[in-house]
């Protein structure tokens, strides 16, 4: 990252993570998707002070079983700010520490600097291929099956799920991957929409385009996160049996039982949370 | 020992795969629309027809050849459209139709991953089943996809020829003179700021070994060809140890069409400096035994 010089050192924390992972990687140090652990540590550094900012706590970290895994967690915050923080929490905080591969919106690459900074750090596109391939490959892969509708929800929506996709279900089967359900709370609070402006997002090319409530007074920095403080809960991990190219409403069961699970763990967070940001 | 009826032979790869057929003590004749090139070694028979005109008919009669490596596609964009199709698709057909009459045992055609289409939703890898995007982007790879498609539909219409389609990702080398070997030996080599999708190579000596592994096996379909990884295309860029220049991706199309060093480069390729095309060769490699020798960093240093 030359544009951050004074960021582009490596934590020695992210340094040592890096080190107890096993990677498989081309002569150039390169996987098929453009993961480099030597740019990645970078980049980790600098999620790592985002991470600091929203001070997480962890709870049930321990509950990722070795192996091939899709990590589900509701998604909320306007910016993938939560993902970024599960991503940092599998690195520092889970024992060994765990390298996410995060299922990103199709038109990531089309974004100049986002697409080479999350194909270098192990995000990859949002594809079934992509997503087969890395769970044969027994890694982690961190999926939000509420999509960009999860993350744009508006103020009067938080903490409630939308619809879920399929996809992930359906390839937890066909790879046999467990699944470990992720509650985060915070991060509906860290950055606000109060209303979805679909025509300006249709104008801007993004899947939803937030108002916040203090953009008339702020401008753009209402958009800066607040400090508000991040849960992370990771259930038991979920086993499913099955065909994956089920009938729909039968793998629709299934993808509810998750659901229910996510929703219920937020709700269980939220009744004990007592403050917003302390 | 094959009597071996190459095309494309003004072409740096099909000449250096006949002189390793010689090696073997294959006997090799070789056609191209273009005159002969200076290079063009003594050793080899060359005979100058369109492969769209009767005269390649006469190669046939005469020769007799038992294997046929249709390496002649054209994919200059110089040359007008009409008459690319015309030696393409028209050409491409003639010469399956010439190899199914006259007996040929074993037909290998030369198509490109170029046809899959660089998009920003392309999974990694691909494999050879999958769509072919190109051509709704770029029409102008039309011919490319078509002569792919009817090729596929020859192996399996007529089991008798043995047909191969082989779709390799880039190949370069210090005698290729395709149009991305060309472009990594530009002194200031343009990229897109902000873009560095990941590339496959493969170097010219492979691309040789694997089309000759490739006709001597039992394969028969269609099989993508890659060479020893995929590498982000900045990194591939600057192995290369030349000067790079960053072009925003909005001014690209105009730095293509004005930019008078810039002339032979195809605009299609524009969207493959965004986004990542990386093909799967795990089915070459298993039904064919080839494995890549030549690493990315030290084809790149060569060129």
């Amino acid at each position: 990252m030359a544009l951050l010089p004074p960021l582009a050192t490596v934590d020695p924390e992210i340094e040592a993570a890096f080190q107890r992972l096993s990677l498989e990687l081309n002569e150039l140090g390169y996987d098929a998707w453009g993961f480099h652990p030597e740019k990645a540590k970078m980049l980790y550094s600098i999620a790592r002070r985002i991470f600091d900012y929203f001070r997480p706590r962890i709870e049930g970290i321990e509950n990722i079983p070795d192996g091939r895994v899709l990590l589900v967690p509701n998604h909320s915050g306007q910016l993938p700010l939560d993902g970024l923080v599960i991503a940092v929490a599998c690195m520092l905080r889970a024992d060994p520490p765990r390298l996410v591969r995060a299922m990103a919106e199709r038109w990531f690459p089309t974004l100049p600097f986002v697409n080479t900074a999350f194909s270098r750090s192990g995000v990859v596109v949002g594809d079934p291929v992509n997503c087969y391939n890395l769970l044969a490959a027994d890694n982690a892969i961190l999926v939000f099956p509420e999509g960009a509708r999860g993350s744009g929800k508006t103020w009067d929506h938080r903490y409630r799920l939308v619809k879920f996709g399929r996809g992930f279900m359906r390839l937890a089967l066909q790879a046999e991957a467990p699944i470990v359900p992720i509650s985060v709370v915070g991060a509906e609070e860290s950055i606000i929409s109060l209303y979805d402006a679909k025509p300006i997002a249709r104008m801007l090319g993004m899947p939803y385009a937030p108002i916040h409530p203090l953009l008339p007074i702020l401008g753009l920095l209402a958009y800066l996160p607040l400090p508000s403080r991040f849960y992370l809960d990771f259930g038991k991990p979920m086993y499913f049996e099955g065909p994956f190219d089920d009938e729909d409403d039968r793998v629709d069961i299934k993808v509810a039982k998750v659901r229910n699970t996510i929703q219920s763990m937020i709700d269980k967070r939220l009744a004990i949370r007592e403050s917003v940001f302390a | 020992m094959a009597t071996v009826l190459i095309t494309g032979i003004a072409g740096s790869l099909a000449r250096l795969t006949a002189l390793r057929m010689l090696v073997d003590g294959h006997r090799v004749v070789g056609v191209d629309y273009r005159p002969p090139p200076k290079a063009h070694p003594s050793t080899i028979p060359y005979t100058q027809a369109n492969y769209n005109k009767t005269r390649i008919e006469d190669v046939f009669r005469k020769e007799k050849p038992e294997v046929v490596l249709h390496l002649g596609r054209v994919g200059n964009l110089k040359v007008r459209e009409g008459k690319r199709f015309d030696l393409n698709v028209v050409g491409s057909a003639k010469i399956m139709e010439l190899s199914l009459k006259y007996g040929v045992d074993r037909l290998v055609v030369l198509s490109t991953f170029h046809i899959y289409g660089a998009h920003h939703a392309n999974h990694i890898p691909i494999y050879e089943d999958e769509p072919l995007r190109a051509a709704t982007r770029f029409p102008q790879l039309g011919d490319a996809v078509q002569l792919d498609n009817m090729a596929v539909q020859w192996t399996y219409r007529h089991p008798r020829l043995r047909t191969l389609v082989l779709r390799p990702c880039n190949v370069i080398g210090p005698q290729i003179n395709n149009a991305i070997s060309r472009f990594l030996r530009l002194p200031r080599i343009p990229f897109l700021l902000g873009f560095s999708p990941m590339w496959q190579f493969i170097d010219q000596s492979d691309m040789v070994n694997a089309l000759h592994l490739a006709w001597q096996s039992n394969a028969v379909g269609v099989y993508n060809i890659a060479g020893t990884g995929a590498v982000p295309l900045r990194k591939a860029l600057s192995l290369t140890g030349r000067k790079l220049l960053p072009i925003p991706a909005p001014a690209a199309h105009g730095y293509v069409r004005y930019f008078p060093g810039m002339r032979a480069f195809p605009p299609y390729l524009i969207d493959f400096f965004k986004y990542p095309v990386v093909v799967s060769d795990d089915k070459f490699r298993q039904d064919t035994g080839f494995q890549a020798t030549i690493g990315i960093a030290e084809s790149l240093q060569r060129l």
